[in-house]
């Protein structure tokens, strides 16, 4: 009994040595990361400079090229997101309306779902 | 001694159990990542983005503190060679362009520049997108001076250039405005008997943001026009150049090209 208490004891300490060698020592390092994988602040920022550069260009099509690096969701999706963000952050107004002029223009882009009644 | 190998046994089979749940079962999760971490590819997109919208909006303190998050000890070459990369594989023009530019403005304005103003904090609005946007003065654009839109550049000076640093035959291009300074992001367009080819001002950022230069081959003999000019330079092959010990080599041909006071 006493034995397998011991072995017991051994093989939670070798867990725990091999957590955090492998957590905190040597955790799995990324280096070759999409823009899917940017924190919350770098997400807004993208979409910020996508937002800022189809205020100049008005192609709405690369917008939404660059926007779908960021993820599978819907590109309006991701701006009202990053929208939300700018607000809660204290973006400047000119940031916000550059913001809102991509998402309007998203948003009538997209193609509307029609129900049909029966 | 068997039971101590028994607890090395356990503590080791332990520590396989921990690692390959550390890193295969449930590895540290990168889901905050910087742009510094992004695979090589989205780099240049995500840099290609900083440089269109610097283009677009003109704020170079704001595009120096997005390129700085990749901590490049001198951005402008490495924004340079991307433009010429990316003009090279068939990518948009406006974008190599605006790279180009990037590495330009990068490269003239020292950090101390003071750049658009710093982003006020706004009251907090509504996140949904609506219609009515309130009209709000434009930040004044902090682009560098260039060409006043709509004048044609005229050629300046033709000058043959035998420099046997060179070590290759070029096409010099030098562009500035009105008032002398140089312009980057100008078009050239450079002809022969059996192509043609462009490039842009300030791509070589090192070597001035209104130079630019193409290799001439032996033989060839082109015509070289600014696409914001009405004046081909014609007849431009490489020149006959010696050396002081007697040698002879190809020499470089530099243009220069002003836009007219209006």
């Amino acid at each position: 009994m006493k034995t397998i208490v011991r072995l017991l004891a051994a093989l939670l300490v070798g867990v725990g040595l091999g957590l955090v060698y492998g957590w905190l020592v040597q955790p799995v390092h990324y280096v070759d990361t999409a823009p899917g994988n940017l924190r919350a602040d770098y997400r807004a920022d993208y979409v910020l400079m996508v937002a800022q550069a189809y205020a100049s260009s008005q192609d709405l099509q690369t917008a939404q090229v660059r926007l779908a690096s960021l993820g599978p969701q819907p590109a309006a999706e991701l701006v009202t997101q990053a929208l939300t963000y700018a607000v809660d952050h204290g973006f400047s107004r000119y940031d916000l309306d550059t913001l809102n002029l991509l998402a309007i223009a998203l948003r009538e882009a997209a193609p509307t779902a029609e129900i049909q009644s029966p | 001694m068997k039971g101590g190998l028994l607890l090395l046994a356990a503590l080791g089979l332990g520590i396989a159990a921990g690692l390959y749940y550390a890193w295969g079962v449930n590895p540290v999760s990168y889901t905050d990542t910087s742009p510094a971490s992004l695979r090589d590819d989205f780099r240049a997109d995500y840099l290609t983005l900083v440089a269109s919208a610097y283009d677009a909006g003109g704020d170079l303190q704001r595009a120096r503190a997005r390129v700085a998050l990749f901590a490049y000890a001198d951005p402008g070459p490495v924004l340079a060679a991307l433009a010429q990369q990316r003009l090279a594989q068939g990518w948009p023009e406006a974008e190599a362009r605006a790279l180009a530019r990037l590495a330009a403005d990068l490269q003239a304005a020292s950090p101390s520049t003071p750049g658009a103003q710093a982003s006020t904090p706004t009251p907090a609005g509504s996140a949904t997108p609506t219609r009515t946007v309130t009209p709000v003065p434009s930040p004044a654009p902090t682009r560098t001076p260039t060409s006043t839109p709509g004048a044609p550049f005229r050629l300046l000076e033709r000058e043959p250039v035998c420099d046997e640093t060179i070590g290759r035959p070029l096409l010099q291009v030098e562009v500035v405005d009105a008032a002398g300074q140089p312009v980057p992001g100008s078009e050239v367009r450079v002809v022969w008997d059996t192509g043609q080819d462009h490039f842009f001002t300030g791509l070589k950022p090192d070597l001035g943001v209104g130079y630019a230069d193409f290799e001439m081959s032996p033989g060839l003999t082109y015509t070289v026009q600014l696409v914001d000019s009405d004046q081909p330079v014609t007849g431009l092959t490489p020149g006959e150049c010696t050396t002081a010990d007697g040698t002879r080599y190809a020499g470089s041909w530099l243009l220069r090209f002003q836009q007219p006071e209006r």
